[in-house]
């Protein structure tokens, strides 16, 4: 290794420049300036009235309750399957989990609005399994589009792919040896899945679920496009205020994203930092 | 097979969709008793400990343990006990946790599982470990806690596979009689499987000796290093030299039943090829007209060797092999 000197400080620094300050142009001083007009009024004078009207106005509290609803579903519907997915995956050796495996990753390639307009053409009321079921002489209604169904099922869509790949390798890091001798000593399945598998993967699980909170709670293109006219997620909401040009208001639902985000992330650094007693290896 | 053997396994068959695995195994290991399933790797050891285990389901043939039939029991429902190679350890639970968790779950009461623990891990000298996690400790301290957990639930029947594989050849030895201590201590019956030789011959009781799934030769370690069975079980146990013989027939000689004196006219004649220190005695290859013959010779006495000198080798003890591979007298 290379002796730090000053000299290797300032050369490091140097080369850090670049990156740095485009960090601090393209992301921190727009999060300062966003965070500073939220505060003020539309004549650019200090107010609160923006954070006073998004949290008394009934329609702009119902978006934020709704916002808030549909990230947590999606978070806890994602987690829910993909570990039961996974599980599946790492303990069956059937022919259908091999080809489980090699596929459910695919929906990670399919570009979002690929994938949404796909669906509608699908569950459309007038759309495939619509027509499938006239073919039967039944009128089949899905009743998924524009409504906060919609949503969930293509979040889900999206997000059962990635948290089933994290899980996966989660549960793939944990030998065999652990799971027999568990059995061995007398551990039923049940019993053995609470004592061993659960708490050797749940860091991991918690990972994917602030990774899917935080990518969820800002999300655009879904809502935007099966979403219903109200109430709205947050990320509709605020281009709505955008475009009506309140620059303040959309300022302050801005903020309020990233502060619901910055919880997760919080949530993310503190199950990543803090090493549990038993992790820390070494005699 | 006797009426009174602690496991006894009955033509078990146990078959991969490969198709490989193990046919009409049968064997009866008695209360108190070490045996030792030893072969290469593949040659099935592990399937026959795996099924004992509950861990393979069987396809035919039965797997008593005292008398009572366990073949189709699950695991957890078995009177058995497995150490497996590595990650034996649950790594989130302290060496305390880890041996308790068993207990709990038999209903011992709190105090009766400090007190047995504390017993145990006196036993396999480890006291003061209670509250590490396996992360801290040493391959050969986890093999330890490992054993003592399996011992603590007092299994009819003691499973190790491979424990001391991964260890390395200071702390596996000292393993190896430490394990033997305990074992012939506390009269336990245990079914060892490793693919090293020395450490069978170390252990066991009786060995039995597997090629392609299945016994070649059962019985206690001089039987099988003096008597070996087949050129397979003669090869595999100890050193052999094979002297092809003009009958076609195979010789087997054991290097120690080899002697060497200087110039021609013994059983077999050559040249000295390789002369080596091997700590108290050197050992001594010897290019004849059938191929080379390793012997041992005492220091003082290969002192009068150098390479390339005839010698004349006089061959004691062997074993003759047809080759069918099997023995011919």
């Amino acid at each position: 290794m290379i002796k730090k000197t000053w000299k290797t400080n300032v050369l490091i620094a140097c080369m850090l420049l670049p990156a740095l300050i485009l960090a601090l142009g393209i992301i921190l001083v727009p999060m300062i300036n966003v965070f500073i007009q939220s505060f003020q009024d539309g004549s650019g004078n200090f107010s609160l009235e923006q954070y006073y009207f998004l949290f008394t106005d009934k329609l702009a509290l119902q978006n934020l309750w709704y916002t808030v609803w549909i990230t947590v579903v999606t978070v806890a519907g994602a987690i829910t399957i993909s570990y039961l997915l996974a599980l599946y995956l790492r303990f069956s050796d059937s022919k259908i989990s091999k080809v489980i495996s090699t596929v459910y990753l695919l929906p990670r390639f399919v570009p979002h609005l690929v994938a949404i307009y796909a669906m509608m053409t699908v569950v459309r009321d007038s759309g495939f399994l619509n027509r499938l079921s006239q073919v039967f002489g039944y009128n089949f209604k899905p009743g998924l589009l524009y409504n906060a169904k919609g949503i969930i099922m293509m979040n889900l869509w999206f997000n059962i792919a990635f948290a089933t790949m994290i899980i996966v390798a989660a549960l793939a890091g944990i030998p065999d040896s652990i799971i027999e001798s568990s059995r061995d000593v007398g551990a039923g399945r049940i019993y053995t899945f609470f004592k061993m598998v659960l708490p050797l993967s749940i860091k991991d699980v918690l990972v994917a679920m602030t990774f899917i909170f935080m990518s969820n709670i800002s999300s655009f293109t879904t809502p935007y496009i099966i979403g219903p006219n109200h109430p709205k997620m947050f990320g509709v909401y605020l281009r709505d205020q955008f475009s009506k040009m309140r620059y303040e208001r959309a300022a302050a639902v801005s903020v309020l994203i990233f502060a619901f985000s910055s919880i997760s992330a919080i949530v993310y650094l503190y199950t990543n930092l803090k090493e549990k007693e038993w992790e820390k290896t070494g005699l | 097979m006797s009426g009174n053997a602690k496991l006894e396994i009955r033509d078990l068959t146990m078959l991969y969709k490969t198709g490989d695995g193990v046919r009409n195994i049968n064997l009866a290991v008695e209360q108190g008793e070490l045996v030792t399933l030893l072969g290469p790797s593949g040659c099935g050891k592990t399937t026959i400990l795996r099924t004992i285990g509950g861990f393979l389901q069987a396809a035919s043939g039965q797997i008593l343990i005292s008398g009572k039939d366990i073949t189709h029991m699950l695991p957890e429902k078995r009177p058995t006990a497995m150490v497996f190679q590595s990650y034996n350890l649950w790594p989130h639970m302290t060496v305390y946790e880890n041996m308790a968790f068993g207990l709990k779950l038999r209903k011992v009461p709190k105090s009766e599982q400090k007190r047995r623990i504390a017993e145990m891990l006196e036993m396999i000298k480890m006291s003061g470990y209670e509250k590490k996690y396996p992360g801290q400790m040493s391959g050969g301290q986890q093999q330890r806690i490992a054993i003592g957990r399996s011992l603590l639930l007092q299994p009819d029947v003691l499973l190790l596979d491979e424990p001391f594989s991964a260890l390395d050849a200071k702390i596996r030895s000292q393993m190896r009689e430490e394990l033997r201590k305990i074992q012939t201590d506390l009269n336990i019956t245990v079914v060892f499987v490793t693919h090293d030789q020395e450490e069978a011959m170390a252990l066991s009781d009786r060995i039995v000796v597997m090629n392609k799934g299945s016994f070649e030769q059962v019985g206690p370690p001089q039987e099988i290093y003096n008597r070996p069975a087949s050129r397979y079980v003669a090869d595999f146990i100890g050193e052999m030299n094979f002297i092809p013989m003009p009958d076609g027939s195979i010789k087997a000689v054991r290097p120690e039943n080899v002697s060497v004196s200087p110039g021609t006219g013994g059983n077999l004649d050559g040249y000295v090829r390789t002369i080596m220190m091997l700590g108290h005695y050197i050992e001594m290859t010897v290019d004849t007209d059938c191929g080379i013959v390793k012997l041992f010779v005492s220091a003082e006495e290969a002192e009068q060797y150098k390479r390339g000198n005839p010698v004349a080798l006089t061959l004691g003890e062997s074993h003759r092999y047809n080759d069918d591979q099997s023995a011919a007298g």
